[in-house]
């Protein structure tokens, strides 16, 4: 997501064509050419300029409801629900790729968690993810926390930092259990203060009560298109 | 037809002189129907879907169809007058070949107003919310989810993936959700 505010005038997007199926855009007021993944301008009188990125979530329903109890959904349109489609993922992971990265490590279509700290950036495969969560890793320098939610399909990138020390997690154990009652009771441990956290990254008990870990932006993407505009990325391995 | 006439009372006509003016008319017409024809589908073809775009490539398609209205509408008209002076002294199989170009330009010049691409992903004009206890979602359906000062958003995936791209204000903020 991005703002679409650019020099004090706010522009209005629509879809314009296809870029090695990442989408572009163009903006109504002067007809400038953005790139989707990276919120660049690539062509047109605003070429060059760069989107501001806006921190945004991929997260479950069931998650974010329980987190914003004040919060808005958009509304499906009438005239499309028929379009919709909601195994809308494993649908666009049948389709064909146009550009590969034959001899990289990851498949065109795995799914990564992609993010850039200080112009370096790292895929983390899902599979992984999944697998190995809390993730703590160090990025040019910058100690991360990659986490999955209780309900093992949302995700959260934080600094793992606690008022400027670097901190370690770890998942507390009865989050682990499958039964219900479990995931309710879901909370990670920092070893620096013994505090509780939840998934968004704030201590609920502990010494650490109140405080919130600093949110990093991150991107779950299909490795072809990660690869593509990050030509430099690594990836992350166990 | 003003330009024959014009021609045929200036200048003392001679057969010789009608066919060479005739051929640079005939020149000129080709030249502005493929110019109006190359501004809409040569960007059509290079950012066609499940097809690779090559860098170079893309900024040419950029670069034509940011050109291709008001370059096919001047192309068109051209061609139009073009067509006109032809016409009278042109057979019946020149004719048939005029109006087939005539409509393929005219084709060009109103596909370069057109954002087909809406036709396939349709925008949302005047986006509606729900408050969470109304929508009707999945508990696991995947959403997009921003928060900018005490508003919170959820975009479900399904929807985004359909339309995506969203123009929406969120704590007096203005976004482009996309996907």
């Amino acid at each position: 997501m991005w703002t679409r505010t650019i020099n004090g005038r706010e522009l209005h997007f629509y879809v314009a064509g296809i870029n090695n199926q990442n989408f572009l855009m163009r903006d109504k007021e002067t007809g400038t050419w953005w790139q989707q993944i990276t919120g660049k301008a690539i062509y047109g009188p605003l070429r060059g300029a760069a989107l501001e990125l806006v921190l945004s979530d991929e997260l479950t329903f069931g998650e974010w409801r329980s987190e914003s109890p004040a919060g808005q959904v958009l509304a499906p349109v009438a005239k499309y629900t028929k379009e919709y489609d909601s195994n809308w993922e494993p649908d666009v992971a049948k389709l064909p790729v146009v550009i590969s990265f034959p001899g990289t490590e990851l498949k065109s279509r795995d799914v990564v968690v992609g993010l850039t700290i200080n112009g370096t950036a790292r895929a983390y495969p899902w599979e992984t993810f999944a697998k190995q969560s809390p993730i703590l890793d160090r990025v040019s320098g910058t100690p991360l926390l990659l986490v999955l939610g209780p309900d093992g399909k949302s995700f959260r990138v934080f600094l793992s930092r606690i008022d400027g020390r670097e901190t370690e997690f770890f998942l507390q154990d009865d989050s682990k259990s499958d039964t219900p009652a479990g995931k309710k009771d879901w909370s990670l441990l920092d070893t620096t203060t013994a505090s509780q956290w939840n998934f968004q990254g704030c201590a609920t008990s502990g010494p650490a009560q109140g405080k919130c870990l600093a949110r990093i932006p991150a991107l779950k993407d299909y490795w072809f298109d990660w690869r593509n505009y990050h030509p430099d990325t690594t990836v992350y391995r166990r | 037809m003003t330009l024959t006439l014009t021609m045929n009372t200036s200048l003392p006509s001679t057969p010789q002189r009608q066919q060479r003016t005739s051929r640079w008319i005939s020149t000129a017409f080709s030249l502005c129907a493929l110019t109006a024809i190359a501004l809409f589908f040569i960007p059509a073809f290079i950012i066609r879907p499940f097809h690779y775009q090559a860098p170079r490539a893309l900024l040419i398609a950029m670069a034509l169809r940011q050109r291709a209205p008001l370059g096919t509408l001047i192309a068109a008209l051209a061609c139009f007058a073009f067509a006109l002076a032809l016409w009278e002294t042109a057979g019946r199989w020149r004719r048939s070949i005029l109006v087939l170009t005539l409509l393929v330009v005219t084709f060009s010049a109103v596909m370069a107003r057109l954002n087909y691409f809406e036709w396939m992903f349709h925008p949302i004009a005047g986006p509606q919310f729900l408050a969470q206890s109304d929508s009707k979602l999945d508990a696991k359906e995947m959403i997009m989810a921003v928060r900018l000062g005490t508003d919170a958003r959820a975009y479900p995936i399904s929807q985004m993936a359909y339309h995506h791209v969203l123009n929406d204000v969120v704590g007096g903020v203005p976004i482009a959700v996309t996907y």
